[in-house]
């Protein structure tokens, strides 16, 4: 279960319209308790990937060390990452699936004609061959 | 001795500590001392091989130890190591958009389609909402152009920059006679939307280059590669592995044709089959080898296959399998392509990250290069100089290196034939000092021939620039030109 607060979450749903017809990727910090997530600060990160970000994205190792720096600093947790699909469902891809990792939440936005249609969060397993669906409200 | 930092979800197994220091010499020792002291941690970070997750990178302070000494990385006191994922993902074709529903006309058009429970209305819908980009409208491009036209494929860019020549027709089925001379993308265009004119055609005359690739690319769903040659096939490759979209790829050869997709997620690509093309000159191109002239139809509808259920999403693509079609046997084999972990463009340590020069990858001359046409080079002599030696009744040898075949073609009578092939075995029946002029079809082969006799100590050797095709154009036009 993975609970987004309302400050984060316009930052994530701005930041996914802002950068459509591309994906948008970043970072969420918050706490995690028993498998209860709670997400305080979302942090837009560069999507890196060299080529057409329309149906790809890809994130910087060091800006994923920065975002974790930057949650110890706030006494926070790194506890997931966000990105877009524009006009596309929030599934879990293969592509997601084959570059994840089962450390942390995936949150996933539907972004439809530039407008925010709806989101999922994923756990993917450590093989890379399964993604569970997360339990998410915002 | 340094300190490693633990991610959130990994403390669960370090005692809820964010940081633990562990002793060691090298960022090796460490990882294995972290995760002797937590066993639990070690399923985490360590596959059953105990070689690191493909997702974790380790960071010594703010490097990556790949680009240090890897697990020999020295961690002195006062580093701090980092456990870092790799993340990436993305969106795969998107689902169609309404608006892409299907009309009444296109309801009665396309119901042989909508009557197969795998197609249906939502499979005709993903058709019309795809975009597809054919590289190519000749032997290959010709077959794909017309189906994917009649199949219903919404948008078909086609990139082509050639005109219509006389040798083309036996094949390239989408050109008429009455086409010739014009160019192959405004013919190619004119068919398909004349089989389909809800067809959105969008027409890229140029060739394809480095500079204008990925440009091109960009707004189609996949590629289909209609090319014959290897710069182009490593461009079309590198292009598509770098937007993620898959190239759906054949070749044809005489009586033997190939087929595969590459580039699609964790699949194959051109480069992990092939990571270096071949010497220029060892593979002949279908103008200098010959093509059956069914064989591009066979292999054309191939792709054709695969790029249509590729957008509906059925069946199993020809993905990591080479098919391998031999008309004369009539017989089809598979052999299996793996991914290259190793592969420049596509592995795990890419070293290629943007398009590079492809003419000079495959080490032919740039098109853009000036063409060699006007200055005779030393070794080569004009086919109006060779014709006024005969004339002349001056002493010297011709000879032929093309195959008897092609002699049956056309020939210039005075010369005598050996195929290039038996060159080095007939090299006994010739005059090491006799002037001796070499020719073939065009000057590739005979350029051959000559570098073999001046090898063998032969003086006086020049190879007849241009061929017999320049022999018909500048010496005597009844030889007809193949």
């Amino acid at each position: 279960m993975i609970r987004i607060e309302p400050e984060p979450w316009k930052v994530m749903v701005s930041h996914a319209r802002k950068t459509y017809p591309n994906e948008c990727c970043g970072a969420m910090l918050g706490s995690s308790l028993d498998g209860e997530k709670l997400v305080s600060v979302a942090i837009p990160l560069e999507n890196a990937f060299a080529g057409a970000q329309a149906q790809r994205y890809e994130l910087r190792p060091e800006d994923l060390l920065a975002a974790d720096k930057a949650a110890r600093e706030r006494r926070m947790d790194l506890i997931g990452i966000y990105h877009s699909h524009p006009d596309c469902d929030a599934y879990f891809s293969k592509t997601d699936l084959q570059n994840s990792c089962p450390w942390y939440s995936f949150v996933v936005l539907s972004i439809q004609k530039g407008e925010f249609h709806h989101a999922n969060s994923w756990l993917p397993n450590f093989e890379q061959t399964e993604a569970a669906k997360e339990e998410l409200s915002y | 001795m340094a300190k490693v930092l633990i991610p959130t979800p990994l403390r669960q197994f370090t005692a809820k500590q964010d940081a633990v220091t562990v002793p060691g010499g090298t960022v090796g020792e460490v990882l294995s001392a972290l995760t002797s002291q937590y066993p639990d941690l070690r399923k985490q970070i360590f596959n059953d091989e105990g070689k690191l997750r493909s997702f974790v990178n380790v960071y010594l302070n703010d490097e990556d130890i790949r680009y240090l000494s890897k697990d020999g990385t020295a961690a002195k006191e006062g580093d701090t190591i980092s456990l870092v994922p790799s993340i990436a993902g993305g969106s795969t074709i998107a689902a169609p958009p309404s608006e892409e529903a299907l009309t009444k006309d296109e309801i009665l058009r396309y119901s042989r389609h909508l009557i197969i429970p795998e197609v249906g209305m939502e499979g005709q819908q993903k058709l019309k909402a795809a975009k597809v980009l054919l590289v190519g409208a000749g032997g290959l491009g010709a077959p794909l152009g017309l189906y994917l036209a009649a199949a219903g494929i919404g948008k078909i860019g086609i990139v082509d920059f050639d005109v219509v020549d006389f040798t083309n027709l036996q094949r390239q089925v989408i050109h008429s006679t009455a086409d010739v001379g014009r160019k192959k993308i405004d013919s190619a265009a004119e068919k398909m939307q004349g089989i389909n004119p809800s067809l959105k055609i969008v027409k890229h005359e140029t060739a394809l280059s480095s500079e204008n690739a990925l440009g091109i690319l960009k707004d189609y769903d996949l590629v289909v590669d209609g090319t014959d040659n290897f710069p182009t096939r490593y461009l079309v490759n590198d292009a598509c592995v770098l937007l993620g979209k898959p190239n759906v790829y054949g070749s044809i050869f005489r009586f033997e044709g190939q087929a595969t997709i590459f580039a699609t997620e964790g699949g194959p690509c051109y480069r992990c089959l092939y990571p270096e093309p071949p010497p220029p000159g060892l593979v002949p191109s279908c103008a200098e080898g010959g093509v059956l002239g069914i064989l591009p139809g066979t292999i054309g509808l191939i792709q054709a296959t695969e790029t249509v259920k590729l957008i509906l999403g059925i069946g199993d693509p020809l993905i990591g399998r080479l098919l391998l079609y031999d008309a004369l046997g009539m017989k089809f084999r598979e052999l299996k392509l793996r991914k290259n972990p190793e592969c420049p463009v596509c592995g795990e340590h890419r070293t290629i990250t943007k398009l590079i020069d492809y003419h000079q990858f495959c080490g032919v001359p740039s098109p853009s290069a000036p063409a060699q046409e006007t200055a005779v080079n030393e070794g080569e002599i004009e086919v109006t100089e060779v014709k006024a030696k005969l004339d002349r009744g001056d002493q010297f040898v011709l000879i032929d290196v093309r195959e008897p075949h092609e002699y049956k073609i056309c020939n210039i009578p005075a010369a005598k034939l050996i195929p290039l092939g038996e060159v080095p075995q007939r090299l006994h029946e010739l005059d090491k000092d006799a002037d001796i002029v070499i020719h073939c079809k065009s000057g590739m082969r005979s350029a051959k021939a000559c570098g073999i006799l001046k090898q063998a100590g032969f003086q006086h050797v020049r190879n007849m620039k241009g061929g017999i095709l320049a022999w018909s154009d500048k010496v005597d036009p009844s030889v007809p030109k193949y």
